[in-house]
Parts: structure tokens; C-alpha cells; sequence
């Protein structure tokens, strides 16, 4: 079989710090957080009151009242980034060949709010039914699902579900699909969306989550930073166009970055610790793959959560496979941890990086720590700086890591 | 409580729907209501009249259908 070129040719985010691309990676370099104070009605029943949520964004300008309905948050942030990356991408579906167009889509926790509303009409209001909607909407493959109803693509549609780095792999995989010959598009990338009481109460008992920084609860999330707590839990998506470099070469795409290496691996150490050996066997995996030395990357969007062990650890592996000297940043510090959406959204702030040739920050990092001693890109992005190859880093509780590498074209 | 107006009535808040489009020959495809959006509204109307409705297979088309349905049951429950 051929091994084909893959080109990323659309992108689509939805993000706690901007709702298109362009705005997306605009606050990101101006270390724009989009971390705040909660204001749902159950926030005083929480113990941390932080979170990163999707803001100007309303179900009915995008659907009719009676689909929204039957549509849990996590898929309306799918089937719109998709929306944005097909637009983007100038694709007309009418014309497309949509048996050879496929979806694939990461997400952690699916419908998590339609469980949760269930499960409050059932025990709590003592409700006899649930909605009929109600397994539809929560079921983990609805949002991928959802979007080839929406478009009407009729290619392979799975969903991965390896929580932190599902959608690293879902765009993996897609680029799989394309490479070797049984795709010639397809839309890939995550959408998460848990911020309900439920959720967010079993991530409080698992004492990873950031506190709240007193001065500037914005700045709660510090990433390699000497100060840093833990993680910020946040929702969003990001869709990407994957299309057949001949394809999207002779259409005269617009071509943001070839994808050019793809690694995952599982760490089989423990179902939460990290391990230096596991996160580097994946970015050996995409190198080897990309066929390049790890000097030739301009930079590294780590995976950077923000708790104390993620960091050290993922440090460590990075110095281990790619040396000191490369640039790397969190940008998990302004948007937050997007879970099954974070590659995908961070892959999105990548190929803008590639496209602006600016480099976006690690931000409130401001106590070093001895223990994470590379470039993080401190507090102020980096503007004209030469960004062609880049590698995304996603982890996972689970083990499963995620890493890919794309490359400038031209 | 009239069957008709009270399931006109929950149709039409729960689908943003004008009182005049839902007439009893109005087929739930002609108001691009889903198949599983009328048990929806049948598990609105059970709760508004207190009846129970079975959990068998109902062939529903139309608004009537769906009044004749509810009337039944009514009378069969005595609501």
C-alpha cells in the first residue's frame, strides 16, 4: 500500500480563551487566562471553585430548540469546531466523496451532564421517567456520532476515549486512516465538556485539582512552576481538517502543517502516576516515525497539567529524548485542562504557532523550581521566531500518551 | 383538561412550535418532530393527567394519534 502525505488543512476550536483560531491564539500569546471563579448555582458545595468554561457560546445560534435538546454540551462543542474546521478548510460537502471522509473524535467523559442530570431527576426529584433522549445524549460516541449525521459523512466514525490524551490519538489514528489509502479526509481532533457538580466532585477527591491563587484566581494553574498546585479542570473542543497531501496540494488548500509523526505508547506503571519512561517511549515513537532528530523541533506544547508530579516527570522525559534547548510551553496555564479535548485544542494552538511563527507561553510561572529546568517560554509569548517542526504532548490517568509532530510545508 | 389543548399546549413550549401549526391531523414528521421526541411528550402529558402509560410499542403518526391515546388511557384510569 502507498504511504501517503498527510496535510492539516482546517481548524475549528471552541476554548476558554476564544471561540475561533485566530482569537484563540491571540490571547494565548498575550497570556490571556481564561481560568476564573465559578458561577453556577453549586459552587458553594465545592471545596475548589476554579474552572475554565466556554464563554459567548449559545446552543441556539448554532441549532433549533428541539435539537439543542437532544444534544448534550459535549456534542453542540463538536459538531461547531467541526463547522469552524470544514469552513475553514473550504471544503464544499455537496461535492465531496463522503464514503471516503471519516470522523474521528476523543473525548474522557462524553455526555457527562445528561448522566448527571439523569441521575438528579431519578434520585433526587424521584422522577418515575428520564428523558428518551437520555442514553443518546450521554453515550461516550454521541458527539462523533452527531457530527457525521450533521455532514453527512459516511466513512469510519470511532471515538477514543483514553481520557487526557484522547484526542492526540484520535488525530494520530486519523492520519493513519489517510496514510495508508482508506481515507482521503477526515475530521479529527476531541470535545469535553464536565464541568457538572458530579464530575467535578470526584476530581476534587482526587486531589489534583489547582487551589485557587488568592490574589488572581486566573492565574490559579502554574505549570513548572515552583508554586503550582495542580491541574484546572476546563471544556471545549478542537476539530481538525486531515486531508491527502496530493489532494489538498492540487485544490490549492490552504496547508497549515503535514503531520508527519505520530507516538503512543502506555506507561504500565500505575493507573495515575506518570513515568519518565513511558512519556519518552511515545516521543521516541514519533520521532522515529517522523524520521527526524529531536533537534530539529522548534518547539514542544507539553502536556504541562500543572501538578507536581506531571511536571517533574514530563520534564525529565523531554531533557531524556529532546536534550534542553528546545522551547517548550503550557499552554494548559491559560485555557485550562480541556481532558478529551486538550491535544486537540493544544495541536489547534500548535499549527497557529507554525502559521504566526510566534511562539505562546508558559504563564504564572514565576517561582522557579529546580527540578524543571527547561525553557518554558516564561509569562511572554514569542513573536517572529522560526517555528516549523513542533511536537504536542498528551498524557493520560490510564497511561495512554499521545504525541505528534508536524512540519511547515514549503 | 382538555387532551387536545393540553398536549397542543406542551408541543408547543417544548418546541418553540405557533398554537395553529399543531392541528389534530398534523403528522409529528410535518412538525419535524423526532420519533423519540413524542415519547417525550407523551411522558409530559402522563405526568399533566397522572395517568401511566404501558411501556408497549405505539404506532403514533399524528397529533390525534396521539389524543386518542391519552383518552384511552384516561378513561381507562379514570383521570
Amino acid at each position: 500500500m502507498t504511504v501517503r502525505r498527510v496535510a492539516v488543512t482546517g481548524l475549528g476550536v471552541l476554548s476558554p480563551v476564544g471561540n475561533d483560531p485566530k482569537t484563540f491564539f491571540a490571547n494565548l500569546m498575550a497570556g490571556k487566562s481564561g481560568i476564573k471563579r465559578m458561577e453556577t448555582d453549586f459552587v458553594d458545595s465545592l471545596d475548589f471553585k476554579i474552572a475554565a468554561y466556554i464563554n459567548d457560546y449559545e446552543p441556539l445560534d448554532h441549532f433549533v430548540k428541539n435539537k439543542a435538546a437532544t444534544m448534550d454540551r459535549v456534542t453542540q462543542f463538536a459538531v461547531s469546531a467541526s463547522q469552524q474546521a470544514i469552513n475553514d478548510a473550504g471544503l464544499n460537502l455537496e461535492t465531496e466523496d463522503l464514503e471516503r471522509f471519516g470522523v474521528y473524535l476523543g473525548t474522557g467523559m462524553g455526555g457527562a451532564a445528561s448522566i448527571e442530570e439523569g441521575y438528579v431527576r431519578l434520585y433526587k426529584e424521584q422522577a418515575r421517567r428520564l428523558k428518551p433522549f437520555t442514553v443518546l445524549m450521554a453515550m461516550n460516541n454521541a458527539a462523533s456520532a452527531q457530527v457525521a449525521l450533521d455532514f453527512g459523512i459516511t466513512g469510519p466514525d470511532l471515538t477514543f476515549c483514553t481520557a487526557c490524551s484522547s484526542s492526540s490519538v484520535a488525530i494520530g489514528e486519523a492520519v493513519r486512516q489517510i496514510r495508508h489509502g482508506y481515507t482521503d479526509v477526515m475530521l479529527a481532533g476531541g470535545s469535553e465538556a464536565l464541568l457538572t457538580f458530579g464530575t467535578i466532585k470526584a476530581w476534587e477527591a482526587l486531589r489534583t485539582l489547582a487551589d485557587e491563587d488568592e490574589v488572581n484566581p486566573s492565574a490559579s494553574c502554574k505549570p513548572f512552576s515552583g508554586n503550582r498546585s495542580g491541574l484546572v479542570l476546563g471544556e471545549g473542543a478542537g476539530m481538525v481538517i486531515l486531508e491527502d497531501m496530493d489532494r489538498a496540494i492540487a485544490r490549492g488548500a490552504k496547508i497549515y502543517a503535514e503531520v508527519i509523526g505520530y507516538g503512543s505508547s502506555n506507561d504500565s506503571t500505575h493507573i495515575t502516576q506518570p513515568s519518565v519512561e513511558g512519556q519518552s517511549r511515545a516521543m521516541r515513537k514519533a520521532l522515529a516515525e517522523a524520521n527526524i532528530s529531536a533537534d530539529q523541533l522548534d518547539y514542544i506544547n507539553a502536556h504541562g497539567t500543572g501538578t507536581k508530579l506531571n511536571d517533574i516527570t514530563e520534564t525529565n522525559a523531554i531533557k531524556q529524548v529532546c536534550g534542553n534547548k528546545i522551547p517548550v510551553s503550557s499552554t494548559k496555564s491559560m485555557h485550562g485542562h480541556l481532558m478529551g479535548a486538550a491535544g486537540a485544542v493544544e495541536f489547534v494552538a500548535c499549527m497557529m504557532a507554525i502559521q504566526e511563527q510566534a511562539l505562546p507561553p508558559t504563564a504564572h510561572l514565576v517561582v522557579p523550581d529546580p527540578e524543571c529546568d527547561l525553557d518554558y517560554v516564561p509569562n511572554i509569548g514569542r513573536k517572529n521566531v522560526k517555528v516549523e517542526t513542533i511536537m504536542s504532548n498528551s498524557f493520560a490517568f490510564g497511561g495512554t500518551s499521545g504525541v505528534l509532530i508536524a512540519k511547515k510545508v514549503g | 383538561m382538555d387532551t387536545f389543548e393540553t398536549l397542543r399546549e406542551i408541543i408547543a413550549t417544548k418546541f418553540d412550535k405557533p398554537l395553529d401549526e399543531i392541528t389534530p391531523d398534523a403528522t409529528f414528521e410535518s412538525l419535524e418532530i423526532d420519533s423519540l421526541d413524542t415519547f417525550d411528550i407523551i411522558f409530559d402529558a402522563e405526568e399533566k393527567f397522572g395517568i401511566k402509560v404501558p411501556n408497549d410499542e405505539v404506532d403514533i403518526k399524528t397529533v390525534s394519534d396521539v389524543v386518542a391515546l391519552l383518552d384511552r388511557l384516561r378513561a381507562a384510569q379514570g383521570k
